[in-house]
């Protein structure tokens, strides 16, 4: 179903945990928080999808969420989760269909480190 | 014309996925301790896991969803990372038990002892994983698993009293030493309805590109697949019991395992025990190591899919490689393989609720698949084997780790 069909959305059933994709149909993540914008006057908009090991292990445990924080700083994530503005969210189905391109987001940046220093290095890796 | 290769290649490869060390290991025990009292055991997981398979693959035709990623989506994350520890480990000792399997054979035919066999064995499997395509490798473990018919002609060959064989099927409580007979059932079925099959088999079908028109051919292979795997084992159990239990001997190492296919067939038999003991484990561990990878990317939604080349999902192929390295790794400390599997599958009867009750839960969700939600028999089954079998095994744990 394309935004275009529905006039709401669950977020917690149809949105949240649910697989993320980008403009080049590759998987790059899940959907592991949600952020809401409250505005003054205003009823809270709905603004950025979450996604990273950061944002889920918050979900999971505040102690986990500290190791992961300094595990990502070590492959130079910024300790900030990644952010996907909801304007860049271009169909929410199965999977959540979002327009940014995975190899350049910090999503990647450890499958990348990994790709490098790790797979490509063992014969037949690639 | 299509669709007839493919309902045999996926039968096979179901043998395959059924026909483990567990498997190989409780008939034998099962046959050896008990005779024919146990065969119930082994009816009921085989119900329980086509209904399960079945479904599995239902739930991947139908929605394009593995079970791990439908569960994650639809119970959260909480949920889903609670399952995804309990199967991690568990997963962990299964491919250790696995990776044992496949040296005690080396171990039979070469004299030399299995753990030097581990890391050569470990190294093996992942090359083939990290080289290999999903179909290369299912298919030509499948058609080797074909060797494990012996099994069933052995039990032809020892001439059963058949009607005490068709006795079994009912069951029984125990003629003596209760505690181990239910640990033996609770293996059984553990051991024939192991978690991992449900979450490997959705994604190979995801990962074979499954859509609404498998439902069909998925029926047919989850049928005749697991009745024909659960033959072979039903055909060692039988062998056991007619060779091993009238001379009191009990299945303490697979050599005592072996006898059931020296007394038919000789020496040959000794070997082709070997080979079937070694192909089915080689198999299964290469079913489990993806397993592991399969429930880890699909849980962080990471690039998966085993017929990629593992630069294309490193985090992926990293997976399997740390999984099956540290797995070797508990059988070069020693332990032993037997008992090794017979603790294991009794404790994948014990987490199955975990696993299976969200699973049920899926399949009669319409919004995931839709006109292909399970009718109440499939429902009520699996609920009452796995319920028993969960049940028995709270009871069989703790009496057998007291009792040695």
């Amino acid at each position: 179903m394309s935004q275009e069909d529905r006039k709401e959305i669950n977020l917690i059933r149809d949105v949240l945990d649910n697989q993320l994709v980008d403009r080049h149909k590759q998987p790059m993540g899940r959907a592991d928080g949600l952020i809401i914008e409250l505005r003054t006057g205003e009823p809270p908009r709905l603004a950025y999808i979450e996604a990273g090991a950061q944002t889920l292990a918050r979900r999971l445990h505040p102690k986990l969420s500290n190791w992961v924080s300094k595990l990502a700083s070590r492959f130079g994530k910024d300790g900030e989760p990644y952010r996907i503005p909801w304007s860049r969210v271009h169909d929410v189905g199965i999977d959540i269909d979002v327009g940014v391109d995975a190899e350049k987001t910090p999503v990647m940046l450890f499958e990348q480190w990994l790709r490098e220093h790790v797979v490509g290095r063992i014969p037949g890796g690639s | 014309m299509k669709k007839i290769i493919q309902v045999a290649l996926g039968i096979l490869t179901s043998i395959g996925g059924f026909l483990d060390v567990g498997a190989i290991a409780t008939s034998a025990q099962a046959g050896a301790a008990f005779g024919f009292e146990l065969i119930w055991a082994l009816v009921l997981g085989t119900v329980c896991v086509t209904f399960l398979v079945e479904m599995s693959g239902r739930l991947a035709a139908a929605s394009k969803h593995t079970l791990a990623e439908a569960v994650r989506e639809r119970f959260g994350a909480k949920f889903y990372f609670i399952q995804y520890i309990v199967e991690v480990v568990v997963d962990f000792l299964v491919l250790a038990a696995e990776i044992g399997g496949v040296c005690i054979a080396l171990q039979l035919v070469t004299g030399l002892s299995y753990r030097w066999w581990v890391l050569p064995v470990a190294f093996f499997l992942w090359l083939l994983l990290w080289k290999g395509t999903f179909d290369l490798i299912e298919n030509s473990v499948a058609i080797l698993g074909l060797v494990t018919l012996v099994f069933v002609a052995a039990a032809v060959v020892v001439k059963p009293d058949w009607s005490s064989v068709l006795a079994g099927v009912v069951p029984s409580v125990a003629r003596h030493d209760t505690a181990h007979y239910l640990f033996i059932a609770v293996s059984i079925v553990g051991a024939l309805v192991s978690p991992y099959l449900f979450f490997f088999y959705s994604s190979g079908a995801v990962e074979s590109k499954w859509d609404r028109e498998y439902i069909g051919v998925n029926r047919a292979i989850a049928v005749v697949g697991m009745g024909f795997g659960s033959i072979v084992s039903l055909g060692l159990l039988v062998a056991a019991a007619v060779v091993l239990h009238p001379r009191g001997i009990q299945v303490d190492s697979y050599n005592q395992a072996a006898l059931t296919l020296v007394q038919p067939f000789g020496f040959i038999g000794f070997l082709l025990f070997a080979a079937s003991l070694g192909i089915t484990c080689f198999g299964a561990a290469l079913e489990v190591g993806l397993d592991q990878a399969y429930i880890t990317a699909q849980a962080f939604g990471w690039r998966w899919g085993e017929s990629q080349k593992p630069s294309k999902d490193a985090r992926f192929s990293m997976t399997y490689t740390v999984v099956i390295f540290l797995s070797s790794l508990l059988m070069v400390a020693g332990i032993d393989p037997l008992q090794l599997t017979l603790f294991t599958m009794a404790l994948s009867a014990a987490i199955l609720p975990i696993v299976i009750v969200p699973f049920l839960v899926l399949m009669n969700d319409e919004r995931y698949v839709g006109k292909y939600r399970n009718g109440w028999i499939s429902n009520a089954v699996v609920i009452f084997i796995i319920g028993l079998a969960f049940v028995l095994a709270i009871v069989a744990l703790p009496l057998e780790i007291l009792g040695g």
